[in-house]
């Protein structure tokens, strides 16, 4: 049985919207670290990018960002997918592409479904990880609800797959050059899809509070005593950079602001690290932090349910145990 | 005479400490009401007195020095714990209330494996106890679906009773003694014997008492072995309530004691059952569990009583398993109701009642028939037994209406309370009790002397003697 | 045209949410007692026999924003008729008669004969169809449903239809002229257009999200209504050649591993403590954030 044939790949970048910078990251590390031929990783030796912009103001910068040395690009107005999957049937019709790899989200995946459709290829979105094997490319993604991770052959090629966004993120190693070629402008000619959205206008999006995105986070749960207790876990918080929230009972006596809490009456954080300092752990809490990469927690009842549902307990008094940290980690900080 | 709210706030800081006294706004709003007018706090419109504070002592002291304060100066006080009461037990039916809140009391103090016995403070979460006698290979027996939120104190001054209730008990089975706080400040302690005859069992004045009476400060239960492994499953469908109530009938007076023994209706089946049981199957349900001996004899006899009523089609116990592993209320769970309700205007109520053998389809039949001709905008009446005794049991009545034309703070008015009087009448008439578990609250008790009858004299004799002052959680009970 | 013609297609799922971790764990390839394949290799999955039925989340949502969207419509004078319709056998019914009851004038159900789990091919083919039979102007949809959560449904029914869709929409309001105001969710952040028909529009995180309760009385008026049942065939389907032609396949299911160690740290003091927390488990991580 021979080697299979490395695929020729062509990564897709829509430059007509702003994301453009994490969009070519996930394509970037995907390539290098996600896409396994044979044994190796990031073996693609032939890909392109096929790069989509509206302004050309913008083209300069769309090059730099792109993940492979050639470059082919293609002028497009905003908001038309219609030309856009014009475009790829058209390139794809011309020979050669084997896999089309997408970065995550809508516009991904619609380009992706009605490519796969076009030209009697494989579609799959949201994909982890792919491996190009003697039946096919074998990818991994998430299924039932993120409950299972489903293992899935793509058999017909062209294979047309977008990534897990979030999954793959990578500096774009600056290329010493680009092989660039501008190919086709698409105009904005009336086309019966063009003809279905008008008006259309990009709205503010809505705020996201600063415990839903923090990626450092510190909780004060009732073992911290009192207000007072509570005040010196959010001062050690701040000098470790860290956001502060509280639980619903340190809310309900009022040692804290209610926008504070965290947990289901409350807000529901996906930090990478989160230290939970004296709180029992209750279901209801649980969930607002259960997302977290990391979690330690300091509470001084061993028994307490928190301690089985962290990844690192310490058992103590949960303002001293804080504060000590605080310490280091400003000392850290600062050096 | 009366205080300000300034003045209130005042002398409860100097009993327990500003620390412990909250005065926040949005704190005190929210705390003016419980379950029963849940609809205010999910769509945040509030109508009700609110409190003048929230105390939080650290121990049965200066819960003693608060009731004495509240006495003196006659402010009214609403004792709490865990906060899931549903009938209006903790709302404030006059301003100015404080609430004496026992949650800062949390410890479990013992936990006695050889006298099977585990004391704790009325804060402790029923979870975090369950939890601990777990570690023993022990459990309390008591699990009500707030399990995971309830708090002892609360559990015990509401009589409240757990899904295995059928082996285990209600909680005055499984109360020993306990401390309580009485409003002039006498702390009493019952002490914990396995049973005895030494006067009337005073523990009875002050299980229920649902904060009429004193404030409960520590609590000590009966420990249980526990053996999950043995826990054995059977459900059937059939179509008639009629049967499903015979059947439980027979279990009882047979002798048998299956932790869960349940039937429900095609309504409220629907919202459960609805994988494999049809439209209009009742689902009569049960559960063993106990020694490895006990179980078997358990679910081999109540096999044996369905098997000869042909009615009954039997379903695979994973059914019943899977649907049980999922019955507690889970933290998740609630804000995904509390969602729903706020789209859809779709409110989900509970009324349980007590009644014998005798009465009880009756009770249902007639109940479930007169709201659905007199209430607008039901979407759904239905319900279960799920409590049996050997001399009868209880109608859990569960529906759902659309609160159509009015703000959610009407809700009681056009709909919950015609509700709930239709189900106590239709039970008094035929000599049923109007609350099985949930307690009065302030919600039934409009009918607490048709409830008791000559016996009222016994119970407001109780209320006058022991908070002569009318200072203890107002309204509960015995209505203003 | 006054009368806008909405079809919506949802989907009726087994409520995973319901299933606990231990049947998780066993539902993978690699568990020690995990699920025999099916004879074609197809990996099993959980067991789901056990569990309720609900609607598909965003499916729901499609239900619902269609009977607001009538109602919009309904104050300005215009008419809307409202079609619904599953991919499913009777499991669907009990949803069927509540939409009926709730003013669908159409419920229907399309019987594929077939599991179709993991073949958005299949099932786009029959979307399609069930979508052509009842005819309108306005195909709903949710934008993914387990146990594929592929989100491509939408698009390659809109490929058989010819349509233009757009997914990830969160409102839908009328304009002028028959057109329709949609918010939607693209990658550059939440988009307002209007859109005219005929299109496809799949639901996805929508404010209202929560279909409505019909009365007692609202579902005895309407129970007489039948629903329709169509046939793979009826359709001109032929749903064992779609399932052959399905170029994405299903080979394995693992289990993921989301336990924490629950690793107690050690100390004489709270600084020690707090000194081994940072070097053994933070340090590293807080300063790759």
């Amino acid at each position: 049985m021979s080697a299979p044939a490395t695929p020729r790949v062509v990564a897709v970048l829509d430059g007509t919207c702003v994301g453009v910078d994490r969009r070519a990251r996930a394509l970037a590390g995907f390539l290098r670290d996600g896409l396994r031929i044979g044994k190796d990783a990031g073996a693609a030796a032939e890909a392109v990018t096929l790069a989509f912009y509206a302004d050309s103001g913008a083209r300069d910068s769309l090059v730099e960002l792109a993940p492979t040395r050639d470059v082919r690009l293609i002028r497009a107005p905003e908001f038309r997918p219609d030309l856009m999957s014009g475009a790829l049937t058209a390139f794809e019709a011309g020979g050669g592409a084997e896999l089309f790899v997408f970065p995550g989200g809508p516009l991904g995946a619609e380009l992706a479904a009605r490519l796969a459709v076009r030209s009697a290829g494989s579609a799959l979105t949201d994909v982890q990880g792919a491996a190009a094997g003697p039946a096919g490319l074998v990818c991994r993604r998430a299924v039932y609800s993120n409950h299972l991770t489903g293992r899935f052959e793509l058999r017909a090629r062209p294979w047309c797959i977008t990534l897990d966004a979030g999954w793959y993120d990578a500096r774009i190693e600056p290329a010493s050059e680009h092989s660039v070629r501008a190919d086709v402008e698409l105009s904005a000619e009336e086309s019966s899809a063009a003809a279905a959205l008008r008006h259309v206008e990009l709205l503010e999006p809505p705020e996201t509070g600063d415990l839903e995105a923090a990626k450092f986070l510190i909780v004060a749960g009732r073992g911290a005593g009192s207000r007072g207790g509570v005040e010196r876990i959010a001062a050690a918080a701040a000098r470790m950079g860290a956001a502060f929230g509280v639980t619903r009972p340190v809310a309900m006596n009022a040692w804290a602001p209610a926008g504070r809490q965290i947990g289901v009456s409350g807000t529901r954080a996906a930090p990478v690290v989160c230290l939970v300092a004296g709180a029992s752990g209750a279901p209801a809490f649980l969930w607002g932090v259960e997302r977290a990469g990391f979690i330690a927690a300091v509470d001084t009842d061993e028994h307490a349910a928190i301690v089985h549902e962290a990844d690192a307990a310490v058992v103590d008094d949960a303002v001293a145990v804080v504060e000590a940290l605080a310490d280091i980690v400003a000392r850290e900080r600062q050096s | 005479m009366s205080l300000s709210r300034e003045a209130i706030v005042e002398g409860l800081r100097r009993i327990v400490g500003p620390d412990a006294v909250v005065t926040d706004e949005r704190v005190l709003v929210e705390s003016s009401v419980d379950n029963f007018r849940k609809l205010q706090n999910i769509f945040d419109v509030h109508t009700m007195p609110v409190p003048a504070a929230v105390a939080l002592p650290g121990d049965a002291a200066q819960v003693a020095e608060l009731l004495r304060f509240a006495s003196d100066n006659g402010v009214a006080v609403i004792p709490r714990t865990g906060g899931t009461a549903t009938e209006g037990g903790l709302e404030s039916a006059v301003p100015d209330s404080v609430i004496i809140d026992g949650s800062m009391m949390n410890k479990i103090i013992s936990v006695d494996p050889y006298n099977m016995q585990a004391t704790c403070q009325c804060g402790v979460p029923l979870q975090a106890l369950e939890d601990r006698v777990r570690e023993h290979g022990l459990t309390t027996g008591h699990s009500p679906q707030s399990k995971p939120v309830a708090h002892m104190g609360g559990l015990v001054a509401t009589r409240s009773i757990g899904q295995f209730s059928t082996l285990y008990g209600g909680i005055e089975d499984m109360v020993v003694g306990l401390e309580a706080v009485f409003p002039g400040g006498e702390i009493a302690r019952i002490k914990n014997v396995p049973r005895r005859a030494a006067g009337p069992d005073i523990r009875h004045v002050v299980i229920g008492n649902e904060g009429a009476l004193c404030f409960i400060s520590e609590v000590t239960v009966k420990l249980f072995p526990y053996f999950p492994e043995n826990n054995t499953f059977l459900g059937w469908t059939l179509k008639d309530m009629a049967t499903g109530f015979a059947v439980l009938r027979e279990v009882m007076v047979n002798g048998y004691k299956p932790s869960v023994a349940r039937v429900y209706d095609p309504g409220d089946a629907g919202l459960h059952f609805s994988h494999f049981a049809a439209e209009d199957d009742c689902v009569l349900l049960f559960m063993a569990e106990g020694a490895a001996g006990i179980a078997k004899a358990t679910a081999d006899g109540i096999q044996a009583i369905v098997d000869k009523h042909p009615e009954c089609t039997q379903v695979p116990s994973e059914y019943i398993e899977t649907w049980f592993n999922d019955l507690c209320w889970d933290a998740s769970k609630i804000t995904a109701e509390d969602e729903r309700i706020r789209q859809t205007r779709n409110v989900n109520r509970t009324t349980e009642i007590s009644a014998d053998w005798g009465s009880i389809n009756d009770i249902y039949q007639t109940a479930k028939a007169r709201i659905i001709a007199e209430i607008p905008d039901v979407t759904m009446m239905g319900g279960h037994s799920s409590h049996s005794y050997i001399n009868g049991t209880n109608m859990y009545f569960n529906y759902f209406f659309n609160v159509v034309g009015v703000g959610p703070e009407e809700e009681t008015e056009k709909y919950y309370l015609p509700i709930i009087g239709i189900i106590c009448e239709e039970t008094l008439r035929r000599g049923g009790s109007i609350v099985h578990h949930h307690g009065m609250g302030k919600a039934r008790a409009p009918w607490v002397k048709d409830e008791y009858g000559s016996s009222y004299y016994i119970l407001e004799t109780l209320k006058k003697s022991f908070d002569p002052d009318g200072i203890m959680n107002p309204g509960t009970i015995i209505p203003l | 045209m006054d009368q806008l013609r909405i079809v919506v297609g949802f989907k009726v799922t087994p409520d995973y949410e319901a299933l606990r971790p231990a049947d998780w764990a066993r539902a993978g390839d690699d568990a020690a007692d995990g699920p025999e394949a099916s004879p074609g290799g197809r990996p099993g999955g959980p067991e789901t026999r056990f569990v309720r039925r609900i609607l598909g989340v965003f499916d729901e949502a499609a239900l619902e924003l269609a009977l607001r969207l009538r109602d919009a419509r309904a104050e300005r004078g215009l008419q809307t008729s409202l079609a619904a319709f599953s991919v499913a056998g009777r499991v669907a019914d009990s949803f069927l008669k509540t939409l009926l009851a709730l003013g669908y004038e159409r419920a229907a159900r399309v019987e594929a004969g077939a599991a179709l789990d993991f073949a958005p091919g299949a099932t786009a083919a029959l979307v399609a169809g069930g979508a052509q039979r009842l005819g309108g102007d306005v195909l709903l949809l949710g934008s993914r449903c387990g146990p594929g959560d592929s989100g491509v449904v939408p698009f390659l029914v809109a490929e058989a239809l010819g349509r233009p869709c757009l997914t990830q929409v969160t409102e839908i309001a009328p304009a002028d002229r028959g057109r329709l105001r949609v918010t939607f969710t693209a990658d550059a952040g939440p988009v307002r257009a209007i859109v005219s028909t005929p299109c496809v529009l799949a639901v996805g995180n929508a404010v209202v999200s929560m279909l409505r309760v019909p009365t007692l009385k609202d579902r005895l008026a309407t129970r007489e209504q039948p629903v329709v049942a169509f046939s793979a065939a009826d359709l001109g389907v032929d749903v064992t050649e779609e399932l052959d032609r399905e170029p994405a396949a299903l080979v394995g299911l693992e289990t993921i591993d989301r336990g924490r160690a629950g690793v107690i740290v050690g100390g004489a003091t709270p600084a020690d403590k707090a000194r081994a927390l940072y070097e053994t488990h933070l340090r590293a991580r807080l300063e790759r954030l």
